[in-house]
C-alpha cells in the first residue's frame, strides 16, 4: 500500500499527526514533510485514518487491502 | 419576499437567490446553528439585500472550492458592511502568492511545537481559573474561564499589558459585534494607536514576545516596515481575543446539556479529544468573508466583480451532503472532518493553540466540577457577526 501526497498544498492543519502519528510526521512549521510513503506491514488502517483526516484531501492512498482507497473514486 | 429585498436586488441576481438575512442580527437567538442549518439545508447558496448586500455560500463543497480558488474569491476586502477605510490585516488581507510570505512568520510562531511549549502555562491558569470558582456552586463560564484564559494567554504570547485585557476586550467587541461601520473603523483606529505605541516601544528593546520576534521576521529578504507591523498586530490582536473563547463555550453549553456525556467522558478522558472535534464541527462559529476579484459563473449564481460573499462554515459543517445526519453529536460519527478552522490557505494559524486550549480546559473542567447544568435561571446569551459567539453561559453544580 501506498500514500501519495500533493505536498504544496498542505496547509498544516496537522490532522494526518493527530490521527496517525507514526506515519504523518510533520516540519517545523507544522506542514507535511513528505510527499509520500510505502506504508509498512500493519499500518494500512492507519494510514487510512490519516488520509481520511484531511480537510484539504491532499493524502491519496492507492493499494489498502479492503480495496477501498481514499478519496473514494466516483461513479 | 419584503419590499426592501425586492428594492436592492442587484440586476445579475435572480429573484429565486434572495433570501432576507442579516448576520449579526438575525443570529442573536438562543440556538444558531439551528436555524443556520435550516437556512443552508434550503440555501446553499443565496444573496441578501442586508449590510449593503452580499452572497453567501452556506454548504460545504460551495465553500471548499471558494475557498482555493483565491484568483476570484479574494481576501483583500473582507467587511461586511463595507467601510469606508478598511485597515489591512496582514496576513489575512492577502491574497497568494504574497500570502505565504507574511504567513511564514505566524506559521512557526505559532506551530505545533511551539504551543506545547505552552501546555504547562496553560493548564496552570486553566486550573486556577477553575478553582476559583469551584467552591461558589457557580460561574458565568464565558465570563469567569473562557474569556480569561485565552486571553491572558495570547496576551503574554504577544507582549500586551495585561491590565488592559478588559478595555481590549471592549474593542474587540466594538469591532466584532457591531455592524455599524462607523463603530467598527473607530475601534479599529484606537486598536492600531495601542498596537503602535506598544511596536515603537518594542522597536528602541526587543523583549521576548511575538512581537518582538515580527520586527526581526525578513519579508521577502527585506525589514518588515511600520505599517506591515500594524498589519499584523491588528490581525493577531482580534484573531486572538475574540475566538477560543467562543469555542470552549460551545463545548462547556453542550457538556452542561448533556450530563450523560460528562459521566462517559469522566470515566474515559482519551475520549476529550473526539469530543472536542466533535463541538468544532456541530458548532462551527466563524464565518470569514471575501471580495469578488472578477465576474464569475458558480453554483448557478452569477457573482460580478466587487459582490463581497459570506463564507457560513457552520453551514458547511452542518451539510447533510457531507455528514451523515448532521445535527446529531456523536463521538463515534465516522467523519469527523470539519473545516471549523476554515480550509485552503487562510486555514487558522492559531488552530493548534486553540486545540491545545480546549483540550485542557475540559479536562480540567471534567476533573475538578462535579456535574454540572446550565442555570435554568439564567440561560446562555450568544450574538451573531462574523463569529457567532457568547456574552454569558451560566452554569450550576
Amino acid at each position: 500500500m501506498k500514500v501519495v501526497i500533493d505536498r504544496a498544498s498542505c496547509v498544516g492543519h496537522a490532522r494526518c499527526q493527530a490521527v496517525a502519528p507514526d506515519l504523518y510526521e510533520l516540519d517545523d512549521l507544522g506542514y507535511i514533510d513528505s510527499d509520500g510513503f510505502d506504508v509498512p506491514a500493519g499500518m494500512e488502517d492507519e494510514a487510512l485514518k490519516g488520509a481520511k483526516a484531511c480537510p484539504e484531501r491532499i493524502i491519496r492512498t492507492i493499494g489498502h487491502p479492503s480495496g477501498k482507497d481514499w478519496p473514494l473514486s466516483k461513479g | 419576499m419584503s419590499d426592501v429585498a425586492e428594492m436592492a436586488r442587484p440586476d445579475h441576481v435572480a429573484a429565486e437567490k434572495v433570501v432576507d438575512f442579516d448576520f449579526y442580527n438575525d443570529l442573536s437567538v438562543d440556538d444558531p446553528h439551528e436555524l443556520i442549518a435550516n437556512l443552508a439545508k434550503e440555501n446553499p447558496v443565496f444573496w441578501t439585500p442586508r449590510n449593503g448586500g452580499h452572497w453567501v455560500l452556506a454548504g460545504h463543497p460551495e465553500i471548499f472550492e471558494a475557498v482555493r480558488n483565491t484568483e476570484v474569491f479574494s481576501s483583500h476586502r473582507m467587511s461586511i458592511p463595507p467601510t469606508p477605510y478598511e485597515q489591512q490585516q496582514i496576513p489575512i488581507n492577502i491574497d497568494p502568492p504574497m500570502h505565504a510570505i507574511y504567513r511564514e512568520p505566524l506559521s512557526r510562531a505559532f506551530s505545533p511545537k511551539a504551543m506545547m511549549a505552552l501546555q504547562d502555562d496553560i493548564r496552570n491558569l486553566a486550573i486556577e481559573l477553575i478553582e476559583k470558582v469551584r467552591p461558589n456552586g457557580r460561574s458565568d463560564f464565558a465570563l469567569d474561564v473562557a474569556e480569561p484564559l485565552p486571553v491572558t494567554i495570547f496576551m503574554r504570547l504577544m507582549g500586551l499589558p495585561l491590565d488592559q485585557l478588559g478595555l481590549y476586550r471592549q474593542w474587540v467587541n466594538q469591532l466584532l459585534i457591531s455592524s455599524d461601520p462607523v463603530r467598527k473603523t473607530e475601534a479599529a483606529q484606537q486598536v492600531n494607536e495601542a498596537m503602535s505605541a506598544i511596536v515603537r516601544d518594542r522597536m528602541e528593546k526587543r523583549e521576548n514576545d511575538l512581537i518582538s520576534v515580527l520586527l526581526d521576521t525578513s519579508i521577502d529578504g527585506r525589514e518588515v516596515t511600520f505599517e506591515e507591523m500594524q498589519g499584523f498586530c491588528l490581525l493577531l490582536f482580534i484573531a486572538g481575543l475574540d475566538t477560543v473563547m467562543n469555542g470552549m463555550c460551545y463545548g462547556v453549553r453542550h457538556l452542561a446539556q448533556h450530563p450523560e456525556l460528562q459521566a462517559q467522558l469522566r470515566a474515559d478522558p482519551s475520549r476529550i479529544t473526539d469530543m472536542m472535534e466533535e463541538t468544532l464541527r456541530r458548532y462551527t462559529f466563524t464565518m470569514p468573508p471575501r471580495v469578488i476579484n472578477k465576474d464569475h459563473e458558480a453554483f448557478g449564481v452569477r457573482f460580478r466583480k466587487d459582490d463581497m460573499v459570506l463564507l457560513m462554515l457552520p453551514g458547511a459543517d452542518l451539510d447533510g451532503r457531507e455528514f451523515a445526519d448532521p445535527k446529531n453529536f456523536s463521538l463515534d460519527r465516522e467523519n469527523k472532518v470539519h473545516i471549523a478552522f476554515n480550509s485552503g490557505p487562510h486555514r487558522c494559524v492559531g488552530s493548534h493553540l486553540a486545540r491545545i486550549e480546549m483540550r485542557i480546559v475540559y479536562e480540567e473542567v471534567l476533573k475538578r466540577l462535579p456535574e454540572f447544568r446550565l442555570d435554568p435561571e439564567r440561560p446562555p446569551v450568544l450574538h451573531g457577526a462574523n463569529v457567532i459567539g457568547f456574552d454569558s453561559l451560566p452554569i450550576v453544580w
